[in-house]
């Protein structure tokens, strides 16, 4: 590859003027320009949420928001990281909660005083439609809500922005929690396999693979049947070696 | 025919009913009822200050879904959403300063154009249904049974955004008739049950409700049709300590459903000590529709 | 924003063996698995554990001539960040019962599962509470629990086949035979697994796994995890207190010679605490921001191995820590995403991974360790890699085929994350490929511990990246966000009946420290370096080389 002169170009940290080469994101851009993290960067890909970051254009009225580690630094940006926001988590007993919109109601009443401003659908950079998950469950719809704002990294910068004062990162989890929890169908067939876990019936089989010689349990892998790849759950394997009788179909 | 439809967030929640009859009902009338893809809150309760255009963001966000669809008019059956809506699309249509604040700070969306016409269910069934083809359609007349139309506060009130005349109360006693029933009137057809003093004072709403159905009950009436679930709600919840006065409250798309032989989806008013489906079934109203349900 | 014209030309030849390729992919045709001694030699020649010189044997500790990765000898062969002749140890600042270090996935449900046996915990973290690979992990997590086609007999069997058979079997017991349970305790926590409309749990098959059994969550199965267990602890908030921005620098041991809790350093204040606990349990995480042999890493900023330094300091063993798992496909380019993670999903669905003709060179789901050297082998001896615009090579991962196998949209609806963040930079995964080439992902081995999750230090526990022994000498997909659930819920237990019931007082000492830092000068040691890392440094060279203070001046450093 032929080696190409970097272009820099400038950048405001909170209102501090940085050159920086051009395509670095905002996160390595600031590492570059000097900066130690300590807050304000966790996981470098993404999704957990420490790196939110509000900047302007010049000439823009707009605020617009970024992850610091996602988002390349573009001239002339002004930026400041938001890092933490205050937002009340209310703990309630989730398994005493009944699995209805008023669990939700009851913990955080002030969604109600959402008027559909929109802002923080604007600032969400996961582009969750916030106002939207909010006004599903005001309207009851918990399972759409969960959904909806299923990509939600809870990095808060709605909530810095509501009218309402609502933290709807936390409003949005307990939904989640609730639909996955007391709404979704229940998956049988591993509260089986959990109780036959707890009844300890898979105790003699593991203890005799345990018990095998490294060659012994090398044939085991080397002959053991292989699930096509588009089988899907209907699939029954010609071998049922170590598979207990009783729970076969 | 086809109309935008915004149920509101109380008909999907305490007031499923109300919803669920609608859109039967309609779907019996040949309207297909379409709920608006994306909608919020209409902001409940009309923001009376003249510089409050905060809360005017909701409704008239909810202006724009309508015309995002294409249509000129939203249909609302809660009575609540209806105001809330209709006074935020009058405001605006007849504001445009205010409209102008209001779409440049929604610079998110498209800007609402002033056009889309707010109107409630009962002006549907009356102005594009009309009154003599419901009567045509009904498989099921609702014979002797005496119903009081009671209006409540917000389908008169205020007049620019009244669904007819506030002198001239007519749509649901219309409706009441064309169904084979007997409206009947009375003195508190628009007197307000109290509203949200049910959770502040609910005293208040307890002689309300008192007031209403003894003036019902002294008119001769055997139920009451609503269309407002607070009103319901409040008429419901409040009578248990009436005694004698307890009465069946329906909403007017359940009695319009089981007209029109659909499932009138009866499940909230059995909570009411006087409860509408029995009361129904006593006066053998409900065989035509038990196939249906 | 998107492919220069370079890569769009070298995607054209892709696109033209793509139509034949998904047929014989739809006829259940597909190039050939290696064979185990096919592996083991391509493993010698390329793996990057394999490199002579990358390692050096130990000089101090209790694995002293074991060898490790230098980045790993120079952080153990150093001295404590902190001089233990100044920390009183009398000033308790917190007392608990059980403290566990670490945010994650498993000290989040170590702190849950203690809490639940009645102890009240300290929960103390480097970063925030849930600033950990968990969070990270997107594939999917393992179970055996369609038992009709599947039992953890041949999980167990799959799993000790992919760490080569070295892993501990009573570790993999424990791993597999607990599995279905971890998965009904996160749905009844209100995990939103996907499923079939009947409540059938989806799964996908992995790479060295027999059964479909990965069970996620979209594309952020660990955040979706992590998400969870970390709100759980938030409601729990009378029992279980969070310290973040806290890492432990040493454990303190008492003169019973059991762990007695830990120092901490609060690193905004600069300040260090004293936590008196009856029970630890180190859940510490990984070590891939130590760049071992300067390889980009998919792990999470503070990933930087403390919990080794300071248990190895404390008298603890290490095990398989020569072993590190490099992800196959870890993203290379733009170099805006480099070092993320492509979740292993996309091989495990199906996609191809092709070179710079277009052409498979391995099969799409041999273990990572395998399918990473395949990679290298294919850059660095037959040099048909994809050359990357900003240098060093790359591997395609045929995504848009997945398009034609299993429908349009199937992309946006299954991997809604991965397109999100290459959307950003004008690339659709759902009709361009991605340029993938091997990243530090996962440390393999770590410190020994047992299937109770204790350790050899009394009242010292362990769970999750930080231990060794589960996997052996390689880990597979999906089994490390149940090691750290089944391994973190026991540590958890055991460490709240060990605080009820074994717990001794006594004085409580950094002797270790003060004995650690000798042996260090007597092995005739010199280094500037001190440990635990804690953070790595990425400010720039030249004005690193400009930061001139030599100590505190004033009260800046």
């Amino acid at each position: 590859m032929e080696a190409t002169e970097t272009k820099m170009i400038p950048i405001y940290i909170m209102g501090k003027r940085y050159e920086v080469p051009e395509g670095l994101t905002i996160m390595k851009a600031m590492e570059y320009a000097g900066y130690q993290y300590i807050r304000g960067c966790g996981c470098r890909g993404g999704i957990c949420g420490a790196c939110g970051t509000i900047y302007r254009k010049p000439g823009d009225y707009k605020i617009y928001s970024a992850l610091a580690c996602q988002t390349a630094a573009e001239p002339d940006m002004y930026l400041t990281q938001l890092p933490f926001f205050p937002a009340n988590h209310v703990p309630s007993n989730y398994a005493e909660l009944e699995g209805v919109p008023e669990d939700i109601y009851k913990l955080y009443p002030e969604l109600f005083r959402c008027v559909a401003c929109n802002a923080c659908s604007k600032i969400c950079p996961m582009d969750v439609p916030v106002m939207d998950v909010i006004a599903y469950i005001k309207r009851g719809d918990i399972e759409k809500a969960a959904f909806e704002a299923f990509d939600c990294i809870q990095c808060g910068l709605c909530t810095s922005r509501c009218f309402a004062e609502a933290p709807q990162f936390h409003i949005m989890q307990l939904a989640r929690r609730i639909y996955g929890g007391k709404l979704a169908p229940k998956a049988k067939h591993n509260a089986e396999a959990a109780q036959a876990v707890r009844e300890g019936k898979f105790d003699a089989m593991l203890n005799q693979l345990m018990s095998m010689s490294t060659e012994e349990i090398k044939k085991e892998y080397i002959e053991r049947e292989i699930e096509p790849e588009t089988a899907g759950d209907d699939w029954k394997p010609k071998d049922a070696k170590w598979l207990i009788e009783e729970f076969l179909r | 025919m086809k109309l935008s439809y915004l149920p509101g967030c109380t008909l999907k929640t305490k007031a499923q009913d109300l919803d669920l009859s609608t859109v039967a009902a309609m779907e019996a009338l040949d309207v297909e009822l379409e709920e608006l893809p994306r909608w919020n809150c209409c902001g409940t309760v009309f923001s009376f200050a003249d510089d409050d255009l905060m809360h005017q963001i909701a409704p008239v966000r909810n202006l724009i879904r309508a015309q995002e669809q294409g249509g000129d008019k939203l249909v609302t059956v809660c009575s609540f959403c209806f105001n809330t809506l209709k006074r935020a699309s009058l405001l605006v249509k007849e504001n445009s300063d205010k409209l102008d604040t209001l779409n440049t700070f929604m610079d998110e969306e498209e800007d609402y154009t002033g056009n889309i016409n707010v109107v409630h269910l009962l002006e549907v069934l009356r102005d594009e249904v009309g009154w003599d083809q419901i009567e045509g359609k009904v498989q099921n007349p609702l014979k002797d049974l005496k119903v009081a139309a009671y209006y409540g506060c917000t389908l008169h009130r205020p007049k620019e955004a009244a669904i007819e005349p506030p002198n001239k109360l007519e749509a649901l006693n219309d409706l009441i008739t064309a169904l084979g029933a007997t409206p009947v009137d009375f003195p508190d057809m628009t007197t307000c049950c109290g509203s949200y003093q049910a959770v502040a004072n609910p005293e208040i709403v307890i002689n309300r409700t008192r007031e209403i159905l003894s003036s019902a009950k002294e008119s001769g009436a055997e139920m009451i049709a609503v269309s407002c679930p607070l009103c319901e709600c409040n008429l419901r919840e409040n009578q248990k300590e009436l005694g004698e006065l307890r009465m069946p409250i329906i909403y007017f798309t359940q009695l319009l459903a089981l007209a029109l032989g659909v499932d009138p989806h009866l499940h909230q008013c059995e909570k009411n000590p006087a409860d509408a489906r029995s009361f129904l079934e006593s006066k053998g109203l409900l065989a035509a529709c038990t196939a249906a349900e | 924003m998107g492919y220069p014209e370079s890569l769009k030309n070298l995607i054209k030849k892709i696109e033209e063996t793509r139509p034949d390729r998904v047929e014989k992919k739809k006829a259940g045709i597909e190039i050939p698995a290696m064979t185990l001694d096919e592996r083991a030699t391509l493993l010698e020649a390329h793996h990057p554990d394999c490199i002579p010189g990358t390692r050096r044997e130990l000089k101090v500790g209790p694995s002293q001539g074991y060898a490790v990765a230098h980045e790993f000898a120079d952080l153990l062969e150093s001295k404590s960040r902190v001089d233990p002749d100044k920390v009183d140890l009398s000033q308790i600042d917190y007392e608990t019962d059980v403290l566990v270090i670490g945010g994650g996935g498993a000290g989040t449900s170590a702190a849950l599962l203690a809490q639940e046996n009645g102890a009240k915990v300290i929960l103390t973290t480097k970063l925030r509470h849930g600033d950990a690979n968990t969070m990270m992990a997107e594939g999917g997590i393992q179970a055996a629990d369609k038992l009709w086609k599947d039992s953890p007999g041949y999980h167990y069997i799959d799993t000790l086949g992919g760490g080569h058979f070295s892993n501990v079997p009573e570790l993999a017991y424990r791993l597999v035979n607990d599995a279905p349970d971890v998965l009904h305790w996160l749905e009844n926590l209100g995990m939103m697994f996907w499923k079939k409309p009947d409540g059938t749990m989806d799964t996908l098959p992995a790479a060295g796994f027999c059964r479909s059994r990965l069970h996620f969550a979209g594309d952020i199965t660990g955040a979706e995890i992590m998400r969870v267990v970390r709100d759980e602890a938030r409601n729990r908030e009378e029992d279980i207190t969070v310290l973040e921005f806290s890492p432990v620098i040493e454990l303190i041991l008492n003169e019973n010679g059991q762990c007695a809790g830990a120092l901490i350093y609060n690193m905004e204040t600069e300040e260090y605490s004293i936590i008196r606990a009856k029970a630890t349990i180190v859940a510490t995480g990984g070590s891939g921001r130590l760049h071992i042999q300067n390889f980009v890493t998919t792990n999470h900023y503070g990933a930087t191995a403390d919990g080794i330094v300071m248990t190895y300091r404390a008298g603890l063993k290490l095990k398989f820590l020569h072993t590190l798992q490099y992800h196959p496909t870890g993203c290379v380019f733009p170099e805006q995403l480099e070092g993320l993670l492509i979740t292993e999903k996309f091989r495990a669905a199906g996609s191809h991974v092709l070179n710079v003709d277009g052409e498979q060179f391995v099969y799409e789901r041999e273990p990572r360790d395998v399918e990473a050297a395949a990679y290298i082998k294919e850059a660095n001896e037959r040099g048909k890699a994809v050359p990357r615009p900003t240098g060093g090579w790359g591997i395609w991962l045929d995504s848009p085929m997945l398009e034609l196998i299993y429908g349009e949209g199937y992309i946006k609806r299954e991997f809604p994350g991965k397109c999100k963040q290459f959307g950003r930079h004008g690339i659709d995964i759902s009709k361009e490929p991605m340029i993938v080439y091997p990243t530090l992902h996962y440390q393999n081995g770590g410190v020994e511990f047992k299937e109770t999750g204790e350790t050899d230090i009394p009242g010292l526990f362990m769970a999750g990246e930080v231990g060794g022994g589960i996997h052996g000498e390689n880990r597979l997909m999906g089994n490390s966000l149940l090691d750290i659930l089944v391994f973190g819920r026991i540590a958890g237990a055991n460490a709240a009946i060990y605080a009820k019931e074994k717990a001794q007082d006594g004085k409580m000492s950094l002797a270790h420290v003060n004995a650690y830092n000798k042996e260090v000068e007597e092995a005739g040691i010199e280094t500037e370096v001190v440990s635990p890392m804690l953070l790595p440094n990425y400010i720039e060279k030249k004005v690193r080389d400009r930061q001139h203070s030599s100590h505190y001046v004033g009260n800046i450093r």
